[in-house]
């Protein structure tokens, strides 16, 4: 199937108190028919500025043969650590590019958690049980969200400035359109995605 | 023979319904074997053809599933993870070859090949398959026929997951021998597949071999066919055998048939055939032998009815041929008969002596009753019926039993007996006349039964029968009309009889041919010595015979009714003559002879008259002389005839008077002025022959007493003549004076004699 990609971006300015001088990035993803999207990843990439690597961690765990949570933002930079919550026994692997591993079989919580330092999606599975899949989506920036069963996300803190306004959501068929927007202190803005493929 | 041939139609008729029969079973299981076959074949093709595509889908399956797993392997992801093209090209062929693929080829997820087993032909360009990649897009995994090197192949396109797809792995399976031979193995049918630039690997002949051709469906729109063949003559074989049992099965019923219709044939024209036969025998007389048939079924009753038939037709034929031999009336044999036996005892005669003279002799007598018209005629039918009845009876009685007596027909009676000498023939014919000298009473008649017999003997009057009944019928005839009862053929008279009806026949001519002349002989009158009248005398003049006298061929003529002709040729002749001789000085009159058959001719007084007026003659100038019998015959209409004539002035004479019975009252009244003294009493008169001349005498006187002038023909002598002067004679006729001459031998002789010098 084909798959085309519109994007209709509707940037409303709402000066909605904030009064440490953050800003706020309301998104709302939603696919062509409107239904909301669940688990995409909404980031915003400062312009002309680069942020340092974050100290940050994460977990991926694995329970019910199924990796939790199925979608994991991260900050490049961040160790995650992939915990095994079944009584058997997991491989996890990525053939991804941007993080390229393979933990052999193994049960319990690995001793050392494995950093992401470079941006991109890394796809996560597990060599015994095909069904497993997950993602680690690697962004190099602190604002980021994940979509609730609603499809909305929320990107606080933001300084004031330029952004570049993405988003990444599985099965999608390629990445929709960029959205540059910029905000001001306390400021609330509200930015809705469409995107083509499934949610 | 049409017997042979209704058993030979039969058997044809019955051995053709028998073929026909079996020919249209054979020929309907053979048409029946090849419906069923060819369905068959073309079940078995479509069969065939379904087992095909399932073989194939269950292989791309399989294929499908085994190229899976291939790409679920760790290390063959990693492999293609690295995106290493050496690394993942080996790693292609390594696990490629675990799976039998005869190429595989990785696809990226743009559709671009990254690396192929065929030596990199494929990289970097496009798949070349692109619907397979949409497919196996849209479907997770594709599989399809695909024509690849002129070669027909399977490809299945699985996803490499890791687990998400990061490419598309591509694997290859030419349909190769291996797969043809399951499908051969399953459905026993020759199989072919190529990809149709290839061109058909298979071209079975189409007379052997039952084929379906089928384009399979291909995921890039190549041509692939399958053709799908069945040995016919394999197929056939369960048909072959059927029709060979059936043929074999048919040929013993035929065999069978064809003797029963033999025999049966047989058991209706054999009875036939005896029909036949018997029917033959039937027609060559044979009414005894019986037609024997043993059955009992219609020809049974045909042969019986046959029999029947036979002696039905032995007793007719006996009567018949007792009707056809014999004598209705008297029982006795018919002529036929007669001829028959009379041949037979001559042959016998013949075969028993090699010479004719002192041989043994077989005699006949024919016999005519006397009268019998008569007395037919007085006494009725039945009586003369049963008079022929009783003269066969005592004739029977009269002779021996070997004896033939036969009916000829009429009152004709003919009788054969073996006679050693004309004496015994004569005593027999004695013999038989005694047998009728007692009357013949027939219930209150008696009747005096006279007979004429003729009696001829072989072999002195005849060689055969038929020769020998003839003279003695002459014989009888001869004693008939001497009244002598009985007489004897005289050899000879056979050829008279001859000659009579040969002179009849030409009698017919003689006026025609003008080969009648008058003679003339004169009469003279007795006191003047002088000729006054001239009878004409006919003379013919036959060609082969000469000169004929009337008394040989007039009564001839009376018989076969010339007579008239002649007579009135002598007429009107003697006429013409009498007119030249006045013409030329002589005064003659005519004589002119009438038969008695002439009297019954009334035209004749006119004919006379008509002549001599004609001639302007005095009608005394002619005389008519008639015979006394002549005028006997029927006395009342001669009577009448005379009298006319006499009317007409003719002057008429009584001819051989003295010879016939006629009384004297009946001369009284006829109408005549002379009469002739039959020449039988003047040839010898003398004056010592009392008895003529007492006749004579006595005749003139008669006549003179009557009024009538006497004429006496037949003078002679000078002294006939001088007694009949003697006696008062008028006039006188005969060689005295002259033979009978020619007209102008009678002229020159009248006017140099003595007896013409006194003409009127």
């Amino acid at each position: 199937m084909k798959v085309t990609v519109r994007l209709i971006a509707a940037v409303l300015a709402a000066a909605i108190a904030a009064p440490l001088a953050a800003a706020t990035i309301e998104a709302r993803v939603t696919d062509p028919r409107g239904n909301p999207v669940h688990d995409a990843v909404v980031y915003a990439i400062p312009d002309g500025r680069t942020l340092p690597l974050a100290k940050k961690s994460a977990v991926m765990d694995q329970k019910n043969r199924m990796f939790i949570p199925h979608v994991l933002p991260v900050q490049a930079g961040t160790a995650v650590r992939f915990p095994n919550s079944d009584d058997i026994r997991h491989q996890v692997y990525s053939f991804s590019p941007a993080k390229t591993f393979q933990l052999p079989l193994y049960a319990g919580t690995p001793a050392t958690p494995l950093v992401f330092d470079k941006a991109g999606v890394v796809v996560l599975g597990c060599n015994i049980h095909d069904q497993m899949s997950a993602f680690i989506i690697v962004v190099e920036t602190p604002y980021f969200d994940k979509t609730a069963a609603d499809g909305r996300a929320s990107l606080g803190g933001l300084e004031s400035g330029r952004y570049t306004l993405h988003v990444w959501y599985p099965d999608m068929r390629t990445e929709p359109q960029p959205q540059n927007v910029t905000v001001k202190s306390d400021e609330r803005m509200t930015v809705s995605f469409v995107g083509h493929g499934r949610s | 023979m049409a017997v042979r041939s209704f058993q030979a139609r039969l058997l044809y008729l019955l051995i053709a319904i028998l073929v026909l029969l079996d020919a249209g079973t054979l020929i309907s299981v053979y048409f029946a074997g090849q419906r069923t076959l060819r369905n068959t074949v073309a079940d078995q093709l479509r069969v065939g053809s379904r087992v095909l595509n399932r073989i194939l889908d269950t292989r791309a399956r399989q294929l499908s599933d085994s190229l899976r797993v291939l790409a679920l392997d760790f290390a063959f992801r990693e492999a293609v993870a690295s995106a290493d093209v050496p690394t993942i090209t080996s790693v292609l062929a390594n696990h490629g070859s675990r799976i039998s693929a005869d190429a595989v080829v990785l696809v990226n997820l743009n559709g671009v090949v990254t690396a192929d087993t065929l030596g990199g032909r494929l990289s970097g360009k496009p798949f070349p398959f692109a619907a397979l990649l949409r497919d196996a897009q849209n479907h997770g995994e594709a599989s399809a026929m695909v024509s690849f090197a002129n070669r027909p192949y399977q490809f299945v396109l699985v996803p490499v997951l890791a687990p998400r797809p990061i490419a598309w792995v591509c694997a290859g399976f030419e349909i190769d021998e291996r797969v043809l031979t399951d499908v051969r193995r399953l459905t026993h049918l020759d199989i072919a597949i190529w990809s149709s630039s290839a061109g058909p690997q298979l071209a079975p002949d189409e007379s052997k071999y039952a084929t379906l051709e089928q384009p399979l469906p291909t995921g890039d729109g190549s041509q692939v066919n399958a053709l799908l063949a069945s040995n016919l003559e394999e197929a056939q074989k369960p048909f072959r055998k059927l029709e060979l049992q059936i043929f074999a099965l048919s040929t013993i019923v035929l065999i069978v048939a064809v003797f029963a219709a033999v025999i049966f044939a047989r058991s209706v024209s054999q009875p036939l055939r005896v029909l036949a036969e018997g029917a033959g025998r039937v027609e060559r007389g044979d009414y005894v032998t019986p037609i024997v048939v043993e059955q009992e079924d219609e020809i049974g009753h045909l042969a019986t009815a046959f029999n029947q038939m036979q002696s039905a037709i032995a007793t007719r034929e006996d009567e018949i041929r007792y009707q056809a031999t014999h004598d209705a009336l008297t029982g006795l044999p018919n002529r036929t008969l007669f001829l028959d036996r009379l041949s037979y005892a001559i042959a016998g005669a013949k075969r028993s002596t090699g010479s004719a003279v002192g041989g043994p002799s077989v005699g006949m007598i024919m016999m005519d009753v006397d009268r019998f018209k008569e007395i037919n005629d007085t006494l009725g039918h039945q009586v003369g019926d049963q008079l022929l009845i009783d003269i066969g009876r005592r004739l029977e009685h009269t002779l021996r039993q070997s004896d033939t007596v036969a009916r000829l027909g009429g009152d004709e009676f003919a009788v054969m007996f073996m006679a050693p000498t004309f004496k015994h023939a004569e005593e027999v014919a004695a013999r038989i006349v005694g047998a009728f000298d007692a009357p013949i009473i027939l219930g209150d008649v008696s009747i005096d039964v006279n007979a004429s017999l003729g009696i001829a003997l072989y072999p002195a009057h005849a060689d055969d029968a038929g020769t020998l009944m003839r003279h003695a019928d002459i014989a009888m005839y001869d004693a008939k009309r001497e009244h002598s009862g009985i007489a004897v053929y005289e050899p000879g008279r056979d050829e008279h009889t001859l000659r009579r009806l040969s002179l009849i026949m030409d009698l017919r001519q003689a006026i025609v041919r003008d080969e009648l002349e008058l003679y003339f002989q004169p009469k003279a009158d007795v006191r003047s010595e002088r000729v006054g009248h001239a009878e004409a005398l006919v003379r013919w003049n036959h060609p082969r015979h000469g000169v004929m006298r009337p008394d040989e061929f007039i009564p001839l003529a009376e018989q076969s009714g010339k007579i008239g002709l002649i007579t009135k040729w002598v007429i009107r002749k003697a006429i013409a003559q009498c007119a030249q001789w006045r013409r030329e000085g002589l005064d003659l009159a005519v004589a002119v002879n009438l038969s008695a058959l002439d009297l019954f001719d009334s035209e004749l007084p006119v004919f006379i008259s008509g002549l001599l007026t004609e001639a302007g003659l005095p009608p005394a100038s002619i005389v008519l002389e008639i015979t006394e019998s002549a005028v006997m015959k029927d006395a009342a209409f001669a009577q009448k005839m005379l009298a006319d004539l006499k009317r007409r002035g003719v002057c008429l004479a009584i001819d051989d008077f003295g010879t016939g019975y006629s009384s004297l009252a009946h001369l009284k009244r006829l109408p005549v002025d002379e009469l002739k003294i039959d020449k039988s009493f003047v040839l010898n008169l003398t004056e010592t022959a009392a008895d003529d001349l007492v006749i004579v005498r006595s005749t003139i006187e008669l006549g003179h007493n009557m009024g009538l002038v006497v004429i006496a023909e037949g003078v002679e002598t000078a002294e006939s003549w001088a007694i009949l002067k003697r006696l008062g004679c008028d006039m006188a006729q005969g060689y005295f004076m002259t033979k009978p001459l020619p007209a102008e031998a009678f002229k020159a002789w009248l006017q140099a004699s003595r007896w013409g010098s006194s003409a009127r």
